[in-house]
């Protein structure tokens, strides 16, 4: 009962700002008629359909076709042309919440099916209950008190490089069922730790226990694209066009933990949002909404961080959140538009995935200690020769992460031998009578998302070529991080690059001509030792001008990809990259293999990086063997160094060619 | 609750609300019984939302677009595909323990850690720490089970018959 009252009651805050109304008013009956006409003069005479707050809990946008709607569920619209008129929109609203009760049990009435509109239209025309008794709505009722909302957190789940949705990261929300209490408004980062009282014990503070946070049992509400395709082609082409549903979801959190820092193995950056309670209940009501609905989903630009922008931005018309999004809208952008509004992010916390507690675990131990975890991972029976209490607990300890991090998929998958051997390692540690204390995890402040530089970089310089003389390029690439760009905000072991393209005028000839175009090119590092044997990789696909005898300095489409180990050494400072590689070029003026247009190139690359947060340089040694081609062999040597001032970096990179010695100087600005 | 200061400035704009929250359990709960079959050992844990009645299609992505997101009428998918909700109480504490038996498991294996100072919370019990030490001895005859069903009623009812673990929302 108590839950269901809160609703109305906290709805009704946000109706009652305007007017006090007589408890008398409150006995549900039938609705007025002749109110009907008097709040549409009311609602017209205000144009409240122009109100900040109406465009965007409909998502009306003006664009070059006129005002439309993102939304692309025909039932979220009322009036028969609602998706691109406001106005109708809000004269259909206020009449059908005038309807009576639907005949239909399955059906909600109007005013629960918009428990956001209502609230906003009680406040702005002063709603009389009397006039126009608001409904009982059990549904959205029972969704309110499932997640008892108070406060709003939204989460940044890390660069995931082995699913192609997520490699430029994700953001959700988190709705919290504790409000921030004043220790918490610190902003100081801390890690959920693995403790007792997840956050009262960090802060020494005594906190009532009602208000200790357990953000496990919070209610993870995502956006995401409803994925029919299992082949990645026809995914892309789908992801790019808009043919996916976009949908809200609601879970608890603790399946967000578990499939993003459990399974998938990615670090979570959460915001706390300052909001008011008001908003906070409007996030609710509004999100009650969407989930009834759905999206075109497009990948670049209305994405899961795109929308869940989208709905904050509705609950709370006084900020600003979508006004930088552009196109494409990347997750960590959105994430720095959060500090375009002053005092919006009251906090910011760190909770690591398996792989980081796992890292911190084995980073406390002896060498004995960590060949023993790496033994025990793998035969679980392995004798521990630690006599002590203590030791054993820290080696198996490392060893359940080790084991968790190598096996997720098949302990999610539910397969039975990783799930036996998962078995027999806990009942061993369980049989140690000692508590593990709580994992304390130092934050990896440089690498929060808000800090990383402009998605977008623009890049013009001038330099020269033994071959070809002085030239000049201009460079725009729409998206992410390269192995050289500035490290803070990023994991030093990514790279993924989208839309990147290349001019390049010859002053000897004076031509202009595109240099390189590239679609996507990514590299995923890996420190390659005994706890983690994957293959670091790099890939790309685009076209580049070949600069051997293959041809006549033609642009050629190109496909290539690496794999090989990697180090990642003095605190990733220095990085050591061997690949084997294959590369395809096609193009009409190849000499390819037998003569065609096409040619393979085998061979290795070596890479070494040098990653400061001022400076950082990436030297690069292939080669390639090309067989039944001409010429039979080609070879890239190169080094990139980079500057970082800011916003801008100055790049000085040289290269060597079969053909040519080149130097480049370019200014980078990043935005 | 905090939120009833906020509601001395509002006025009621609904009386007209009368489900009760017991009614809400109740309907949730047997939504629950009558809800999609498990997958396997998974239960509702987070392999039930991964792969739902399709083992082997290794798709993480459908754990967030599975379920009943379409629907008209039920709008914004509820918590768990398989599970009540994880409230306060004994309902809530066994729905917690199915769907986060893997945690939980290796959280009682070390006697401390975030599920198990969360299903403190639950069950109400006064130490965390009481708690995970209770789960750590009693470990093997808790977890051994196949069922995650079978492992929640283990928990509860260990948490349950140490009286100086205090339970109070377990009585």
């Amino acid at each position: 009962m108590r839950g269901s009252l809160l609703v109305m009651r906290l709805l009704s805050f946000v109706a009652a700002a305007v007017a006090l109304l007589p408890c008398a008013a409150l006995a549900a009956g039938d609705p007025d008629p002749a109110y009907l006409p008097e709040l549409r003069a009311a609602a017209h005479a205000r144009k409240l359909s122009e109100h900040v707050q109406w465009r965007r809990l409909g998502r009306w946008r003006d664009g070059l076709t006129g005002t439309k709607s993102e939304v692309d569920g025909e039932a979220f619209f009322l009036a028969p042309g609602g998706k691109r008129d406001p106005a109708a929109e809000l004269d259909a609203t206020l009449a059908a919440f005038f309807e009576p009760e639907p005949a239909d049990a399955a059906a909600e009435h109007p005013q629960c099916r918009f428990p956001a509109r209502f609230a906003f239209l009680a406040r702005e025309l002063g709603i009389d209950p009397a006039r126009l008794p608001p409904r009982s709505c059990p549904r959205f009722e029972e969704f309110w008190s499932r997640l008892a909302a108070r406060s709003v957190t939204l989460v940044f789940s890390s660069y995931y490089m082995d699913n192609p949705s997520s490699a430029f990261g994700h953001t959700f929300l988190r709705l919290d069922k504790v409000a921030p209490s004043g220790d918490q408004l610190a902003g100081v980062a801390v890690g959920p730790g693995a403790g007792s009282d997840p956050r009262s014990a960090a802060s020494g503070d005594a906190i009532a226990a009602s208000e200790a946070r357990y953000e496990l049992l919070d209610q993870g509400v995502d956006y995401a694209a409803k994925v029919d395709t299992g082949n990645t082609l026809l995914y892309v082409v789908k992801g790019l066009a808009g043919l996916f549903r976009g949908e809200f979801t609601a879970r608890p959190y603790f399946y967000k933990v578990r499939e993003y820092a459990d399974y998938e193995s990615r670090d979570l950056w959460e915001y706390d949002l300052a909001l008011q309670p008001v908003e906070v209940a409007m996030l609710v009501a509004h999100l009650w909404e969407l989930g009834h609905t759905w999206f075109d989903y497009y990948y670049l630009t209305e994405n899961c961080s795109y929308h869940v922008l989208g709905a904050l931005e509705a609950a709370a018309p006084r900020i600003h959140l979508l006004q930088r999004a552009r196109m494409p809208v990347i997750p960590a952008e959105t994430v720095k538009a959060l500090y375009d509004n002053p005092g919006l992010v009251r906090a910011v916390r760190f909770r690591p995935s398996v792989r980081t507690q796992f890292e911190l675990r084995a980073a406390g131990l002896s060498r004995a200690e960590r060949h023993a975890v790496e033994w025990v991972a793998a035969r679980p029976q392995t004798d521990l020769a630690f006599t002590d209490d203590a030791t054993r607990a820290r080696v198996l300890d490392a060893a359940l992460d080790l084991y968790d991090m190598r096996r997720a998929k098949d302990v999610v998958r539910g397969d039975a031998g990783a799930l036996a051997a998962r078995e027999e390692l806990l009942t061993r540690r369980s049989a140690i009578p000692v508590q593990s204390p709580p994992l304390r995890v130092p934050v990896p402040r440089d690498r929060a998302p808000h800090l990383g530089h402009g998605a977008a970089r623009v890049a013009f310089g001038g330099g020269g070529s033994t071959r070809e003389g002085g030239f000049a390029t201009l460079e725009w690439r729409a998206a992410l991080h390269d192995l050289v760009d500035p490290p803070a905000g990023f994991s030093p072991a990514y790279q993924v690059e989208f839309l990147r393209a290349r001019l390049r005028w010859t002053e000897r000839t004076n031509d202009l001509r595109l240099d390189d175009a590239t679609f996507v090119e990514a590299t995923s590092l890996h420190h390659f030792d005994r706890f983690d044997r994957r293959l670091s990789y790099r890939l790309r696909a685009g076209a580049e001008t070949i600069r051997d005898g293959g041809c006549r300095s033609c642009l050629a489409a190109v496909a290539e990809g690496g794999a090989g180990p990697a180090q990642l050494l003095l605190g990733d400072r220095l990085t050591l990259m061997l690949t084997g590689d294959a590369v395809i070029h096609g193009s009409a003026a190849l000499s390819g293999v037998n003569g065609s247009g096409a040619r393979l190139g085998l061979g290795p690359t070596l890479a070494v990086r040098v990653l400061g947060a001022r400076a950082s340089l990436l030297a690069r040694a292939g080669q390639r063997w090309m067989p039944a081609a001409s010429p039979g062999s080609t070879f890239e040597l190169g080094t990139s160094g980079r500057l970082h001032l800011g916003t801008v970096s100055a790049a000085l990179d040289w290269r060597r060619t079969p053909l040519a010695h080149e130097v480049l100087f370019s200014l980078q600005v990043f935005r | 609750m905090r939120a009833s200061r906020i509601v001395l400035v509002a006025v009621m704009l609904a009386g007209a609300a009368t489900v009760s929250a017991q009614g809400t359990a109740e309907r949730t709960r047997q939504a629950a019984a009558t809800g999609k079959s498990t997958y396997g050992a998974a239960g509702c844990g987070l392999g039930s939302l991964v792969f739902g009645d399709q083992p082997g299609g290794v798709q993480i992505l459908a754990a967030t677009t599975n379920g009943t997101v379409g629907s008209q009428t039920f709008g914004i998918t509820f918590g768990t595909s398989n599970c009540g909700n994880a409230v306060v109480g004994g309902a809530g504490a066994r729905t917690f323990i199915e769907a986060n038996r893997e945690m939980l498991a290796k959280d009682a294996a070390r006697g401390s850690g975030e599920t198990i100072s969360t299903l403190s919370h639950l069950a109400g019990c006064a130490d965390a720490s009481k708690v995970g030490a209770a789960l750590q001895q009693s470990y093997e005859a808790n977890f051994s089970e196949a069922s995650s069903e079978a492992v929640a009623e283990h928990v509860i009812s260990t948490l349950q018959s140490d009286a100086s673990l205090a339970c109070g929302a377990l009585m």
